[in-house]
């Protein structure tokens, strides 16, 4: 019986090892992927989704969903754009915008402690009603023309690295360091391994769950603020599907859907192995259709390893 | 003379990746013959099990079932030649009838559709052959008691034509009634000519309907022997290997003041329950499942709304409304149930036993974790407590129901409480833990603590506590000291639902 998970075996290195072995197979069949400036843009388009799936990795630590990620990101980005045409300062609208990301969470946290509904059902509900409003307040078209100080967070640059990358990095070492060394990340942890034990561990398990909904909702306004400047648009049907792709990071990267199990540098590899196929796939002109029936089959092979490895054995 | 054997194991091995969980075991079991297997946790019982069950092959050795040698491939092989395992979790599907529990997997069958009248036929026969006629075929099985449960699970394995059946730990959650039921089903099985291994820690269990006891150790036969020529010493002494003085260890203490009181406490299912402790003492409360025992130390620590009532500590009124407010002010309580309540499985030793600290601001500094000061005091009391593992890293998955229990007990005493409510801390765990947890409590006591001890096992009840509450559908129906602490008396209050409102001393 052996007991100590060593590096090699954990489920993160799994899933670099499949990086590698993708990043490999494109860096021999494209002359251009492992160009500076292709390596560059993958960070930036995987930059967006990042921000997106490091939310959905606290909820999904406490064994929650948040299916409403990808209509709130580009409800937010119409929000956003709507309330730049009418002339509200550009700090104003980041600040409202993130007050409108910690709304969607309250909602959320509170239909789900307080209502006691699924976390699947609300945020179902959220997808639809982020969308219709989307809808409905950009009258389905797409707003163009801000202020180059809003666009900054999507299109700068400093030096040769995108702002959006810079965004995404500190976001992610902050949501490490919370899941790693705060006593709020550890009871995220335990009231997904346990809901019950957490709560008669003396841990105040509603305000848990209302803070990783929370940290999601505040995930898509930042992610809508970089989406947005980068497009230099605002399109009502931005960001769709991106739950799926937020998902299927956050489990490739070794994360259970049952809760407790999934570190911050895993979902990172997974939205960066989802990234490379992307790009590898443009880059080797796959047709759509076939990309996405490839994205698929990578994403059941990854998570089919590593559910593999960890089949429990009985002794 | 005895017939031949239905089912003999020979020289049957079983090794995982560095570890011979069961060595060189051979036993046989003759028709109409209950034998009993006993032995620690880790002993080798469920792998034998398992061996015998198809569940999985052995490394060496071989099975012989009615006189040939098989090889089960899968639990369906060993079904379908007759060798039914009873799980202690059951396997049954709630929201099924008892009918389609007991054929599952092989519903009778008309032009593609299900025979719902063959189905129901079928199945209120084999209910009447086991004698379980009062079971309707057609209740669902959610809405049946836990003791009616069980007997669809048995009437289950017998409508495969079972001739030899495999109990494991069948008892652990029946109250008393359901057990005899349980016996006389056995008994009846017996008759019939069946071969019936029966495996549990509850050595009473043992005695009162086995034949033979066969004592496993580390993966070994001990010894076996008829069970009328055993007591109970001996068996415990075997399957621990040493000698056992003094069970019940009642340490030295001398209780003090009152320290906790509830007064009038009523939620949905207590009922105006005062009870009181004191320091350094061990306050024993005994009840069946479901008269209240767990619902009040729940309710103290404020895991459950109160409809009135309240919580006195050391004379203030505190009403907990949430267990870290308990924890703060020194009350801990540890649920019964490690797996469902307790432990945080997947997550290693050290990080379960120090999450109440964390909740109340040890080893934190502004929410920071110190990580390296919550690691000395788990090893600190891991070592205390005698928890077995290899490494502090180990998930808690990896550990025997004794060590887990260790480790919910480092747990709540991490923090040093001064009141400690334990919630039945030796149930499903081998005889060893248990005696190191009667000591562990008594020198709780002696250290001054309060502790109060759920039991549904009498014994301990009497054996541990200076004072014994009973209860019954949510009332405390005695009180119980010195003398009068003894198992005809706790029995007699334990059935009663109204409370006497006496005092025995």
């Amino acid at each position: 019986m052996k007991l100590n998970r060593s590096l090699f075996s954990s489920s993160e290195f799994i899933v670099f090892l499949a990086l590698l072995a993708v990043g490999a197979f494109f860096a021999f069949t494209s002359p251009v992927f492992l160009t500076k400036f292709n390596l560059l843009n993958i960070l930036l388009q995987s930059s967006i989704q990042g921000i997106i799936a490091i939310g959905m990795t606290f909820v999904i630590l406490t064994a929650g969903i948040d299916l409403s990620v990808g209509s709130v990101v580009a409800l937010a980005s119409v929000l956003m754009a709507l309330m730049l045409h009418a002339g509200v300062p550009v700090w104003a609208v980041i600040l409202i915008n993130l007050v409108f990301g910690v709304a969607v969470g309250v909602f959320h946290g509170f239909s789900i402690t307080k209502i006691g509904m699924a976390p699947f059902i609300v945020t179902l509900a959220t997808m639809a009603m982020a969308r219709g409003l989307t809808m409905v307040f950009s009258d389905g078209k797409t707003i163009f023309d801000f202020p180059p100080a809003f666009e900054f967070f999507g299109a700068g640059q400093v030096g040769p690295i995108s702002v959006a990358v810079i965004i995404f990095l500190l976001y992610a070492l902050v949501a490490e360091v919370v899941l790693r060394s705060t006593v709020l990340g550890r009871n995220i942890y335990a009231v997904g391994s346990n809901l019950k034990a957490a709560a008669l561990s003396g841990i105040r398990t509603h305000w848990v769950l209302y803070f990783v909904y929370v940290v999601s909702g505040i995930s898509c306004a930042i992610a809508a603020l970089v989406l947005t400047g980068r497009l230099g648009a605002a399109m009502p049907t931005a960001a769709m599907g991106y739950e799926l792709d937020a998902i299927a990071a956050v489990i490739i990267g070794g994360a259970s859907l049952m809760g407790g199990k999934g570190t911050i540098i895993g979902t990172i590899i997974g939205v960066l192995l989802i990234g490379v196929i992307n790009n590898g796939m443009n880059l080797l002109n796959v047709p759509p259709f076939w990309q996405s029936f490839l994205k698929g089959a990578v994403i059941f092979l990854a998570v089919m390893i590593d559910s593999l490895k960890n089949r429990p054995n009985e002794a | 003379m005895n017939p031949d054997p239905v089912l003999e194991t020979l020289n049957l091995t079983k090794v995982f990746p560095g570890v011979i969980a069961l060595d060189d075991v051979s036993l046989s079991l003759r028709p109409g013959e209950v034998l009993g297997l006993v032995g620690e946790n880790g002993a080798g019982k469920s792998t034998l099990m398992k061996l015998i069950g198809g569940v999985y092959p052995p490394t060496r050795g071989s099975i012989r079932y009615r006189g040939e040698a098989v090889q089960f491939r899968s639990p369906k092989d060993a079904l379908d030649a007759g060798i039914s395992i009873v799980y202690q979790e059951l396997n049954l599907i709630s929201h099924l009838s008892v009918a389609e529990n007991i054929f599952i997997n092989r519903l009778p069958r008309r032009r593609g559709f299900v025979d719902w009248a063959r189905l129901y036929r079928e199945a209120e026969r084999i209910l009447a052959e086991s004698g379980m006629a009062g079971i309707d075929p057609r209740a669902i099985v959610a809405e049946l008691p836990i003791g009616v449960k069980q007997s669809v699970e048995i009437a289950k394995a017998l409508s495969y034509d079972a001739q030899v059946l495999l109990f494991d730990e069948p008892t652990s959650s029946l109250t008393g009634p359901e057990i005899e039921n349980l016996f006389a089903v056995i008994r009846r099985l017996q008759e019939r000519g069946m071969g019936i291994i029966y495996v549990s820690h509850h050595l009473d269990e043992i005695f009162e309907i086995t034949d033979r006891v066969h004592i496993l150790r580390d993966g070994r036969t001990v010894v076996e022997m008829p069970t009328a020529e055993a007591s109970e010493e001996l068996v415990v002494s075997r399957m621990v290997g040493r000698d056992i003085q003094d069970i019940y260890y009642k340490g030295a203490h001398e209780p003090g003041e009152v320290v906790l009181t509830t007064r009038g406490l009523s939620d949905s299912v207590l009922q105006n329950v005062d009870f009181s402790v004191r320091s350094a003492e061990v306050v024993g409360i005994y009840g069946l499942l479901g008269s209240g025992r767990t619902e009040l130390l729940k309710a103290i620590v404020g895991a459950r709304r109160l409809r009135s009532g309240e919580v006195l500590l050391r004379g203030r009124s505190v009403r907990f409304q949430h267990p870290q407010d308990a924890a703060r002010a020194g009350v801990i309580y540890s649920s019964e149930d490690r797996k469902g309540e307790n432990l945080f499985f997947g997550q290693p030793i050290w990080k379960n036993e120090t999450y109440i600290a964390l909740q109340i601001g040890r080893f934190a500094t502004l929410g920071f974790t110190r990580v390296a000061e919550e690691r000395r005091a788990a090893a600190e009391y891991s070592e205390k407590l005698g928890v077995k593992a290899p490494s502090l890293d180990t998930d808690v998955d990896h550990l025997s129901g004794g060590n887990q229990q260790k480790v919910c007990l480092a747990k709540a005493l991490i923090n040093d409480p001064d009141v400690i409510l334990l919630d039945e801390p030796t149930r499903g765990i081998d005889v060893g833990a248990k005696l190191e947890i009667y000591k562990l409590i008594a020198q709780l006591a002696d250290q001054g603590k309060a502790v109060v001890f759920v039991s549904s096992e009498l014994p301990e009840v009497i054996g541990c506590a200076d004072r014994v509450y009973t209860m019954a559908g949510g009332r405390i129906t005695a009180e119980l000291t010195g003398d009068a602490i003894n198992e005809e008396n706790v029995l007699k209050y334990c059935l009663q639902t109204t409370p006497s409102g006496g005092t025995a001393t």
